[in-house]
């Protein structure tokens, strides 16, 4: 007990440590100039982002980009959820939509941008893209999971004669469960991704255009600004997520 | 790690388990005594074999005479030295209860894997003699997963023998194989054990097993485990299967199997 | 059985698979040729397979030097990034205080969208080739170290105790024990930062607007180009579906071997 918590308290003291050292780093870097004009200091960043006036800007592009995510998001789990589910009841569909999903992992979504543009509309790529790489991650994810109930459990429903579908719903759905939440997990930078590329094929508002406009035209504050607030929202998003999971994993294992 | 002990006394034996006991601190703060008091001295060339029901402390003992654990209390000495320094010059030979085996190795290059260690050239004569001894002659290319339990563990102690250890432990080393073979490998391990005379420590189930194989037979209790008999094996060796058909061999595995059932016992 | 019938039944066979492998993808296929036909949308809005193909087979010199360009900046970066995160990863797995302090940052790096570091990155190092190859590197580079990190931890049963009986040295311990395990999330790393090193060395082509597949798709796109904008997407399709298959070939044939 004693070496253990000593174990977990070094981890913890390190880590903090560690942000903290990368926290000064990149003040210190910003504050003598070391990589030149472009990499501005932490403190110019936070002032710059907490800026009254800037609130409004800010708000709004947080408002487009979040609804995108969160709207990819919720797509991707359902759509993956159900094809997994499809395909474990269904077992001959299961080589092809693996292969399905690989291959729809491997595109380039830049390379799906002029599609979705035709298919749906500018303002929304972000949110297509979103939810295909949100239904790669929650698809293998919950393939997975409905593999892993053991054998016995197996072989103990149907000595009790259960059906498919009550074996799938009593066994297969509660043991696919922790693997299903690990996907979520993994599934959350995955949206923001998504959504940031979307907006980078000419959406017009947005988290992603804010980025690509101050690249373009030398605003270094804003630029980073815009990419701190995307990476601390799905940081953040990541957290509660792996707090969830740490519950699911204690619950059902 | 274990301190050095620099002022050990001098003694004759070959493994001196003095007065230890070990003492597991639970991930929930409670205190686990493994094992009690253990006071076991091994001769050089001797070969003993330790029973005892499950949980006992068998192995524990065993990890300690590895260096792998520091006993709680008293102390252990190999030739009178520390035995870390023992496994330091590569003078032991462990087979552990899970195999322990390289899954990206070859079952050639998993028994070779001590000469690597130890940064020797590799006697591939050495290997195929093992090999046979062990009876995975044409395995040497397989690999783990493509093996059976038993002929992992017959890899893990070709690999035990490879570099011909002073002091030899092996905790349940048969315990996968099926009764012929496992009596068929006992016949292999005496023979070479008789060839070699290595000091031999083994943890076993098998009553026949250990007094066909040792000795010296020790019964431990149930835990915190303790030694409860010793017995001096009397058989001639080299020994023939056959022995194990005697009267003699009969009554003893008798007086041992009723040492480690002492509720049954008083019951009757 | 001659030789020509032997073909033909295995020939059979390929297309069996081949359906019951591609049924997702063919289906997507058809109902993109369905739709067009159907609709009959403007060639401009949605050009039709067959105008894709050609203005590919009519543009070969163009599609060629950009496409190449792409793959050997994405196969480059991800082959440094990869050997980078690995270095990385040994480095801090000698110290505690090292692995500590580096491993939740790299947590922490592989749970933010990295790509929104593409434009900051362009700012930095200013807009050149080298910048999209040093984009790849570092987007390859997380996952590498995030892997290779655990990987260097998840040792075989038993074998740290095998190790220290046989009185392994640390550099032998390292060399014959760890570093072998480390190899199947190596490859993991491998087959997951693929598809990402070819995305993100496009889209830093498309964003800095210098050569390669991403500008030829943006200079399409704001001429109206459809036909060529499409033909840049199957070609950098057909470029990262190639590094992943690899990359999980890689993966399958050493995982046979790793266990
Ligand atoms: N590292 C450890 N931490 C906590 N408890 C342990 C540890 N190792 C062993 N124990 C406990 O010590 C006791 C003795 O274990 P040991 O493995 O030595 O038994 P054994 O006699 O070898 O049993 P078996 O015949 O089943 O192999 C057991 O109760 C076990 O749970
Ligand atoms: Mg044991």
């Amino acid at each position: 007990m004693m070496k253990i918590d000593r174990e977990k308290a070094t981890d913890l003291v390190l880590g903090v440590l560690g942000i903290g050292l990368f926290l000064v780093l990149w003040e210190v870097i910003g504050a003598y100039r070391l990589a030149g004009l472009t990499w501005p200091k932490l403190s110019d960043v936070l002032a710059f982002l907490f800026e009254p006036s800037r609130q409004g800007l800010f708000l709004r592009a947080m408002g487009a980009s979040f609804s995108m995510v969160a709207a990819g998001y919720v797509l991707g789990l359902v759509i993956g959820i159900a094809m997994a589910a499809l395909v474990h009841v269904i077992n001959p569909l299961r080589p092809g939509m693996d292969r399905f999903a690989s291959v729809v992992n491997a595109i380039p979504p830049i390379a799906l941008a002029p599609i979705f543009i035709v298919l749906l509309s500018r303002e929304v790529t972000g949110m297509a893209i979103a939810t295909l790489n949100v239904f790669f991650v929650i698809y293998v994810a919950t393939t997975s999971g409905l593999q892993s109930s053991t054998r016995g459990h197996r072989d103990l429903f149907a000595v009790i004669g259960a059906s498919k579908i009550r074996r799938f719903m009593s066994l297969d759905m509660p043991a696919a469960f922790p693997a299903l939440v690990s996907g979520m997990k993994y599934a959350i930078p995955a949206a923001f991704i998504g959504a940031i590329l979307g907006e980078w094929f000419g959406s017009s508002r947005g988290l992603g255009l804010l980025m690509v406009s101050a690249m373009q035209n030398f605003q270094i504050p804003l630029l980073w600004s815009a990419v701190l607030i995307a990476s601390t929202a799905s940081l953040l998003a990541f957290g509660a997520m792996s707090l969830l999971e740490r519950f699911v994993y204690g619950r059902f294992r | 790690m274990s301190a050095p002990h620099p002022q050990v006394s001098s003694t004759p034996w070959a493994i001196d388990i003095d007065h230890v006991g070990k003492v597991f601190t639970l991930d929930n703060g409670e205190s686990l005594v493994a094992v009690d008091t253990v006071d076991l001295k091994i001769e050089k060339g001797e070969f003993v074999a330790l029973l005892g029901p499950s949980g006992c402390g068998k192995s524990t003992i065993l990890r300690l005479v590895a260096a792998l654990e520091d006993p709680t209390t008293g102390r252990i000495a190999i030739e009178n030295r520390d035995p870390l320094s023992l496994s330091r010059q590569h003078r032991l030979g462990v087979a552990f209860q899970d195999h322990a085996l390289l899954p990206w190795l070859s079952v050639k290059n998993n028994i070779a894997l001590p000469y690597k260690v130890a940064g020797r050239p590799v006697d591939h004569e050495r290997i195929a003699d093992l090999l046979g001894l062990v009876g995975l002659k044409g395995f040497e290319n397989a690999r783990p997963s493509q093996l059976s339990g038993g002929m992992r563990q017959r890899v893990s102690i070709a690999r035990a023998l490879i570099l011909n250890p002073d002091v030899l432990l092996l905790d349940e080393p048969f315990g996968a194989l099926d009764a012929v073979t496992r009596r068929h490998m006992n016949v292999e391990l005496q023979r070479i054990w008789g060839e070699e005379r290595i000091t031999s420590l083994l943890v076993t189930h098998s009553v026949e097993e250990a007094l066909f194989l040792a000795d010296r037979v020790i019964v431990m209790s149930g835990r915190p485990g303790r030694v409860v008999k010793s017995i001096a094996v009397p058989f001639e060796r080299p020994r023939r299967p056959e022995v194990q058909r005697t009267a003699e061999f009969h009554s003893l595995a008798d007086e041992l199997t009723l040492a480690l059932e002492p509720e049954e016992a008083a019951a009757s | 059985m001659s030789q020509s019938a032997q073909i033909r039944r295995s020939s059979g066979g390929f297309f069996l698979t081949l359906v019951s492998r591609y049924w997702g993808v063919l289906a997507v296929l058809l109902a993109w040729q369905a739709w067009v036909s159907i609709s009959g949308v403007n060639a401009i809005v949605m050009p039709h397979p067959i105008d894709v193909l050609l203005n590919i087979v009519q543009n070969p010199g163009s599609y060629w030097q950009n496409g190449s360009q792409t793959l050997l900046l994405a196969a480059g970066g991800l082959v440094m990034g990869m050997a980078l995160g690995t270095l990385i990863a040994v480095v801090a797995w000698t110290s505690r205080v090292l692995s500590g302090i580096l491993i939740p940052l790299g947590l922490i790096f592989s749970s933010v969208p990295v790509v929104a570091l593409i434009p900051v990155l362009a700012r930095l190092l200013g807009y050149d080739v080298r910048t999209v190859l040093a984009i790849v590197v570092i987007i390859s580079f997380f996952p590498a170290f995030v892997f290779t990190s655990a990987g260097l931890r998840a040792l075989p049963p038993g074998s740290e105790d095998l190790f220290q009986v046989l009185g392994a040295s640390k550099w032998r311990r390292f060399v014959h024990l760890v570093m072998p395990s480390a190899v199947p999330n190596w490859m993991i790393a491998l087959r997951l930062a693929a598809p990402p090193a070819v995305l993100s060395a496009m889209v830093a082509e498309f964003l800095m607007g210098s050569s390669g597949l991403g500008y030829m798709f943006r200079a399409a796109a704001t001429d109206f180009d459809t036909a060529q904008a499409f033909g840049t997407s199957v070609v950098a399709t057909a470029i990262s579906v190639l590094c992943f298959t690899a990359a999980t070939l890689a993966e399958t044939r050493v995982n046979q071997k790793w266990k």
